[in-house]
């Protein structure tokens, strides 16, 4: 868990959540705040006797910055039942998300809201998962008021779709638990009564050894029943699509084990192989949870559900109501609020539209929209109420339509490496089984024919062949998550090791809209600098915030605010000390259109000038480019102007193509005439408007630098930060096959040598209980360390 | 040695038993959180000396 | 409806055992030091029959390991318990009996094991009336805790206290099965097995009582009182789970480890081999856990008394569970079985793992229930050098004694003979190192008065706060979200208590059943025949005197050992021994082969003084068996106990045994007497010397 520690520098933090005081003028007993919200948790929190959560960690809160919006949906009681996880008479059980949970002392203040309010029954959190389960006295205290409480402490909690529609992996995860458990139950057992046999009994002993075979075959079927169930049914699933999966010979080598085991055991003429079974199904599981677990560490899980609010505010015949997204359907009216996401296409009606994509896109300040313009799902409103008429519903929503594509309809239908080998493995293995049965047969040995068969469908049952394809991936994929690259799913990195074309896209993917540079056209002195501060540090707006931060230090307190006004999406009208201080857009200022775009000051009724926001290459761009253009071709397509082409000469090797003003749709067709001439391409884009060519390429990359941003066309996502590694993770993919490729060798080895003595009829119950699991074990290991050790070699996190 | 079998007779109950354990434990969700816990013990329990009058009064915060 | 609940924690509870632990701390490590002399000064037995070796060493086993552990065990889950369930304990009476009970228990101990009342099973010498006294109280312990649990106001149940049920649990059924006993008097019975048998059931038990009484309560301890004390959470809870339930599953399999090269079936001692091997992992995965805990906040241990405690104690347990599974490989068993090197190991996890641990938890626990602060830092960090240097005194010496002499009882002269064909020779050798352990063992115990003396301090400074206010929210009924989003209540776990208890009963009924009806099938040799009633009565003199705790009764197959003592053991020569008498340490000889070698007048001898015929031996003198009458008032009841477990004596054959008895010892006296040596018939010391010459004849008679 990261806890906040407190920063070494001796600058003055927020009592409350350790950001830097820029003056001091929010003082409660002798603690310093940030801002108002702050001061306000910790006198709350005090009034509430609840200062133990400043003494376990310094600076615990999270200074809180984006409103509730608004909540009046949760007094909509179908609604609230969706979210519920029980209720009764008068308690009600609910599980929120809250993102803010990040150290000891937020679970330790959200333990404790029954001291805030007495009807909060109790309270548990879950660090790990970001998760607070309430038990509240609704008839006292509603939801509504609930969520307001956590919000007025810090904690406003994440209510989305996603909580709705809940996840059931859950469920199964502890099914695969304990069927490990049983499994690793009867294999010790079953181990332990096997010993005698393995080293050898007393003549004494030997009354008892059919005692210990049929324990040993009642353990084998517990164990094949139910914890190598799974196997069997994903089998007859295969073969009823008609496909051949890994999970056949599998299963086939299962069933075969305990059939063998079975007639040996009854009638009394070997001790059988329960134990190997047993093992098998252990070390088979073992290697399945491990591979899940890789997967839920995963940070892309989420889907749009999670960014879509679970209501929103219909207008109908003059009349405002809070209805559940489900029950939204085109033609609706509905009424957005500043802060509030857009839950589905739709065309603007009235209103002023500012809209921040930069949750989908990672553009970092707001884009206009005029009247009657369609606005995709998504978008977050930054200013006014909004009025909007729906034109697709939620589920058919550009985006969630994107997102609903299941990967492997993409145009290029891609088989993965495992099921290329599947499809013929199980008839190579029967075909082998069958023909050492007939040698055997046809020398007129029946018994050895008989177990010959069995031993081959036994010992090449591709136990190791099965995990070490998904294994490496999984591997590999952790290594990319933890270096800032999110994969979608296994198949992406396999994609990518084939890719021998690199299409860019130009704004937000080569160039970094978060570090942006304010220039300031105009003039301002050290009294205006000291104006626009004072007025600028009020504001939570993107703009606002990066102005104040652009200026000098002062050395004296910032002036005292009077009449402050924010309009959103225009600007802000305050009083400083005696002086009139518009900032905002041109239109704001009752300046004619045609100005050039920017932020613009205006004192006591003076333009002093405006800012411009210029947006910089990502400094590793060249270093990538030098890395990249080795081993792929290069192409480069840009949805606006040629402005700084010659820069982008300079950077691309000479003759990589460069095209500027593409629409999304150019993009498109760009990407599908390369695919024609046979070329596997990788779309390195920002997001949105680029999402019909990140879909259609071999693979998609979407580069955003706030990685919660949600491109559902791309495969993956690439953090800004990590822009410079995409070369290594390219690479890395690379290499990720040659470790599946070898592991696939080294297993195929194993049951090589098993066949040998399967073939020849004489395989000893101990080769195998030896054998088998030997080969799981090597092929989870190498495959995890080859991982590692790549990771390591390329310097990676892992 | 048929004391053998009584003393592998007990072991095996005794790992049945905590098979069952393992079973509950699970089905309980014991293992849903395998982090908080950790935590929560370290919380010195206190005694709150609000009373529920002034709680009740920060109900519509 | 507010469901807030205030209630309060036991204190007194948690402090009488803390009190309890160092008292019988002080007193186990004294005798410990005693017996650690006696080794070098045969003189410090001080000629009562009270105080030799034999008798006393149990004392100190069971002190160190029942009262001390034990208490400090049960400290340590009253106070943990209580607060990780956030609820009082079940009862208060309960925790009174359990309390007192288990006092009276060792102070019985105390008694009982002096006087010679002895099973002779290592750590479970104490006779059947302690032993059901043992089994209640364990129970009352059993029913306090899982009523505290099943009235808990925290729905999580952290890993400690799965490792305090698994210790509760399995000691219940170790200690049960181990105590199946034929009382035939009030302090005496004999075991249900025989032999190879009851050997196996004794290291089956005795490996598992190491397991679940000094180790899985110390790590549920450890994974609940190290957080707290470096207030920092476990390095990873998750790796805490699979470290229990990974290790309750193989350790139960170790035990047979313990008999490597006596005459258990060979696959049975490798099952104690493979499964001690795996025992590594786990073992140290614990370790590693704890030590990680500590990253980052070493510069706590640098001032944190209680933390450097917890730092060796941790070290120690990886020594010793690596040592364990090392010692479990035949070839070093061959060398280092029966020499000091088991005393060592064993100690390093006793003062290391458990002793440092307690103290740790002591230092922490007793000055927050007394509500002040440890009286003096600087004391305790005195405490631990002292300690620590103390364990190093004692481990080294031992190592460096076993290694010495396990190679010169195997080492040969090229002409092919023993190169120190008398025993005693490799005994002095080694006597050095045993006066450096003494003062280990003097460190160690000073260290351990300074703790004293620092909590009496301590407590002085603050006033018990018996009854400490607590409140938590009263436990809800849990709500699982079925697959379709069905939700339903579930009950509380005391349902599932039961059934499991009632499964592993049946599950006990089942596999008994068969045991009884099958007479032990251990091949029996026709040449070997049941001990006559002198040789019964000689045997349990030995036992008596406890010689088992110096001289092993089993002959392993190699050289250096046939051609030292003779033949090797076999299965069959022991079918009517109960109890067995194999031994774990060999401070003397082995005796399996001695009968015939020495003339009576030896054993007489040897017995009025040692060193009459072993100059230098360190074996106490044993007068008192001249003195003292044989009661030959029980043969018959011994007879007839023996018979009932399967020895064939004729029916009938308890009325003449006594007569055959006087017969047998009048012609030893008589023989005796022909050597100068004028000695009663009725003595004691006629029947022990019957049993010794019998010793492992059987088969000799069968050779020629």
């Amino acid at each position: 868990m990261e806890t906040q520690t407190s920063r070494t520098e001796e600058k003055l933090q927020c009592y409350h959540c350790g950001d830097e005081v820029s003056n001091t003028y929010y003082i409660v007993d002798e603690h310093h705040f940030c801002c108002l919200a702050c001061q306000s948790v910790y006198q709350l929190l005090n009034s509430n006797k609840l200062n133990g959560y400043y003494s376990y960690n310094p600076h615990p809160g999270r200074s809180t910055k984006n409103n509730s919006g608004d909540l009046s949906y949760l007094d909509e009681e179908n609604i609230v039942n969706q979210l519920i996880d029980f209720k009764d008479d008068d308690c009600m059980i609910i599980t929120l998300y809250v993102p803010q949970i990040h150290c000891s002392s937020c679970i330790w203040l959200l333990e404790n809201l029954h001291k805030i309010n007495a009807n909060i029954l109790s309270s548990r959190a879950d660090f790990m998962k970001r998760r607070v389960r309430i038990r509240f006295n609704y008839q006292q205290l509603s939801l509504k008021q609930l969520i307001a409480l956590m919000d007025s402490i810090g904690y406003l909690p994440q209510i989305t779709l996603q909580d709705v529609v809940k996840s059931e992996r859950k469920n199964d995860q502890y099914q695969l638990i304990r069927k490990i458990a049983v499994a690793g139950f009867c294999f010790g057992n079953s181990m332990m009564m096997s010993f005698p046999e393995y080293f050898g009994m007393g003549s004494f002993e030997a009354t008892y050894a059919r005692l210990f075979g049929w324990v040993n075959l009642s353990f084998g079927l517990i164990a094949m029943l139910y914890s190598g169930r799974s196997y069997f049914s994903s089998s007859l699933k295969s073969i009823k699509q008609g496909r051949l999966s890994l999970d056949v010979p599998l299963a086939l080598g299962i069933a075969m084990l305990f059939i063998r085991s079975a007639f040996e055991i009854i009638w009394n003429t070997g001790p059988g192989f329960s134990d190997t079974l047993c093992g098998l199904l252990f070390f088979l599981l073992i290697g399945k949870w491990i591979q899940r677990k890789t997967y839920d560490n995963l940070s892309f899980e989420r889907d749009y559900k999670s960014y879509f609010p679970i209501a929103v505010t219909r207008i109908l015949g003059g009349q405002e109501k809070a209805i559940a997204l489900a029950d939204l359907a085109v033609g609706d009216r509905i009424l957005i609020r500043n802060q509030e996401i857009i839950p589905a296409d739709a065309i603007l009606l009235k209103g002023e539209a500012q809209i921040d994509f930069s949750f989908v896109t990672g553009e970092a300040f707001p884009v206009e929209k005029v009247l009657g313009e369609v606005i995709y799902a998504g978008g977050r409103q930054m200013a006014g109420a909004i009025e909007l008429e729906v034109v697709k519903s939620v589920s058919q929503s550009y985006l969630t339509s994107l997102w609903n594509q299941p990967i492997f309809s993409k145009p290029s239908s891609f088989t993965s490496f495992s099921n290329t080998v599947s499809r013929y493995f199980t008839p190579v293995l029967l075909g082998i089984a069958f023909f050492s049965a007939s040698f055997w047969i046809l020398s007129g040995d029946y018994t050895k024919a008989w177990r010959a068969f069995t031993a081959v469908l036994i010992i090449g049952c591709p136990c190791a062949l099965a995990l070490s394809s998904p294994f490496t991936l999984s591997g590999i994929l952790s290594v990319f998550d933890k270096n800032g690259f999110y994969m979608k799913h296994t198949l992406a990195i396999e994609k990518m090791a084939t890719v021998d074309t690199i299409v860019f896209d130009k704004t937000g993917t080569i160039t970094n809209p978060l570090d942006h540079k304010l220039a300031f056209q105009g003039k301002l002195s050290e009294l205006d600098q000291l104006l626009v501060f004072s007025v600028c540090r009020n504001s939570n707006h993107p703009i606002s915030r990066a102005i104040a931060n652009s200026l000098p230090p002062f050395y004296r307190a910032p002036l005292a605010i009077s009449a402050y006004e924010e309009i959103p999406g225009k600007g802000i009208r305050a009083t400083a000390d005696g002086n009139e201080v518009f900032i905002g857009t041109p239109h704001f200022l009752g300046l004619g259109t045609g100005q050039p775009i920017g932020t613009y000051i205006q004192l006591n009724g003076k333009v002093k000038g405006y800012y411009s926001i210029a947006q910089h290459w990502r400094p590793a761009l060249p270093n990538v480019v030098q890395q990249l253009k080795e081993t792929y071709s290069l192409h480069l397509i840009s949805g606006d102007g040629c402005s700084d082409q010659h820069l982008l000469h300079d950077l691309f090797p000479s003759g990589t193509p460069l095209y500027f003003n593409q629409l999304p749709a150019d993009k498109l067709h760009y990407i599908q005439a390369l695919q024609q001439n046979g070329k596997k391409v990788a779309m390195v884009g920002d997001g949105l408007n680029d999402a019909g060519a990140l879909k259609q390429a071999t693979i998609g990359i979407a580069v955003s630098d706030d990685i919660n941003n949600f491109s559902p066309a791309s495969d993956g996502i690439l953090s800004g930060t990590s822009f410079l590694l995409l070369p290594t993770f390219f690479r890395l993919a690379k290499q990720a096959m040659k470790i599946i490729y070898s592991s696939f060798c080294i297993s195929l080895i194993y049951n090589i040598i098993g066949l040998y003595f399967a073939i020849s009829g004489n395989m000893s119950p101990l080769f195998a209980a030896i054998l088998m699991p030997l080969s799981t074990i090597t092929i989870i290991s190498f495959t995890r360390l080859a991982v590692y050790y790549c990771a390591f070699k390329n310097n990676m996190k892992r | 040695m048929s004391v053998l079998f009584f003393l592998i007779g007990c072991s095996v109950c005794i790992a049945l038993f905590f098979l069952v354990a393992f079973f509950w434990a699970s089905k309980n969700g014991q293992h849903e959180d395998t982090y908080t816990p950790s935590i929560r013990i370290l919380f010195e329990d206190e005694i709150s000396a609000s009373n529920p009058d002034d709680a009740i009064s920060n109900e519509d915060k | 409806m507010q469901q807030l609940e205030t209630f309060s924690y036991d204190n007194k509870i948690v402090r009488n055992f803390g009190i309890a632990t160092i008292f019988w701390g002080i007193v186990g490590m004294s005798v410990g030091l005693l017996v650690a002399i006696q080794l070098v000064w045969p003189v410090m037995n001080f000629g009562t029959q009270f105080s030799t070796f034999g008798r006393i060493r149990p004392v100190h086993t069971n002190a160190v390991i029942f009262a001390f552990v034990g208490n400090g065990i049960f400290m340590g889950v009253y106070y943990s318990l209580q607060r990780l369930l956030k609820a009082r304990m079940y009862s208060d009476v309960l925790s009174k009996i359990h309390f007192w009970g288990w006092q009276l228990i060792i102070l019985a101990a105390a008694i009982t094991l002096p006087l010679g009342f002895t099973t002779s099973h290592e750590y479970a010498e104490l006779e059947w009336p302690i032993d059901i006294a043992i089994t209640i109280i364990w129970v009352v312990f059993g029913i306090n805790m899982f009523g505290t649990i099943i009235k808990r106001r925290e729905r999580h149940m952290y890993v400690a206290i799965w490792f305090y049920i698994a210790t509760f649990v399995t000691i219940a059924v170790l200690h049960i099965v181990n105590s199946f006993e034929l009382p035939i008097s009030a302090w005496k019975s004999y075991y249900l097995y025989a032999g190879v048998q009851d050997a196996l059931v004794q290291w089956w038990y005795g490996h598992n009582a190491v397991a679940f009484f000094l180790t899985t309560p110390y790590l549920g301890m450890m994974y609940y009182f190290l957080p707290k004390m470096a207030n920092r959470p476990v390095y990873s809870y998750k790796l805490s789970i699979l470290h229990f339930w990974s290790l309750i599953f193989i350790y139960i399999w170790a035990g047979p480890h313990h008999l490597l090269y006596t005459s258990l079936p060979g696959w049975a001692q490798s099952l104690g081999v493979v499964f001690s091997i795996m025992l590594i992992a786990p073992s140290w995965g614990g370790m590693i856990n704890g030590l990680l805990t500590l990253r980052g906040a070493w510069d706590k241990v640098r001032t944190e008394p209680t933390l450097k405690f917890m730092v060796v104690a941790l070290t120690a347990y990886g020594m010793a569970t690596f040592e364990g599974p090392m010692l479990s490989l035949k070839q070093v068993n061959a060398i280092a079985h029966f020499t000091d090197w088991i005393v060592a190991h064993v100690h390093v996890g006793a003062l290391g793992w458990n002793g440092f641990m307690t103290f740790a938890i002591l230092y922490w626990a007793i000055p927050k229930i007394y509500g002040t602060t440890l009286y003096s830092k600087k004391l305790a960090s005195i405490h631990f050098w002292v300690g620590t240097l103390g364990i190093l005194f004692y481990a080294i010496p031992m190592y460096w004694a076993a290694v010495v002499q396990g190679l010169m009882w195997k080492e040969f002269t090229p002409e092919g003979v023993l190169k120190y064909p008398t025993f005693l020779a490799t005994t002095l050798q080694i006597l050095p190192m045993h006066m450096l352990r003494a003062v280990g063992g003097t460190l160690y115990l000073s260290g351990a008065l300074m703790m004293t003396y620092n909590l009496i301090r301590t407590m002085r400074k603050g006033s018990l706060l018996a009854n400490e206010p607590a409140e938590a929210v009263a436990l809800q009924p849990l709500i699982v979200n079925e697959r379709s989003r069905h939700r339903r209540l579930e009950r509380k776990p005391a349902l599932f208590m039961v059934i499991a208890l009632i499964v592993i009963l049946i599950g006990g009924m089942v596999e008994m059943v068969p045991t009884f009806m099958i007479s032990s099938n251990v091949p029996t040799i026709s040449s070997v025949k049941p001990y006559t009633p002198l040789e019964l009565q000689g045997r349990d003199i030995y036992i008596r005197e406890g010689c088992v705790n110096c001289h092993s009764q089993t002959v392993r197959p190699f050289r250096s050992e046939t051609v030292r003592y003779g033949e090797y053991s076999k299965a069959g020569e022991f079918v009517y021994d109960h109890p067995f008498l194999w031994g774990s340490k060999r401070t003397g000889p082995d005796l399996h082969r001695v009968g015939k070698k020495y003339p009576n007048k030896w054993h007489f001898d040897h017995l009025l003084d040692p060193t009459i015929t072993s100059p230098g031996s360190i074996m106490p003198p044993y007068p008192w068996l001249i003195e003292q009458k044989l009661d030959t008032t029980n043969t018959a009841s011994k007879i007839i106990a023996m018979r009932k477990l399967g020895v064939p004596y004729p029916d009938g054959y308890e009325l003449q045994a006594n007569k055959d008895l006087d017969q047998q010892a009048k012609s030893i006296a008589s023989d005796l007497k022909a050597n100068q040596v004028d000695v009663l018939s009725d003595r004691e010391i006629i029947a022990i010397v019957a049993y010794l010459q019998r010793l492992g004849t059987d088969i000799k008679v069968k050779e020629n």
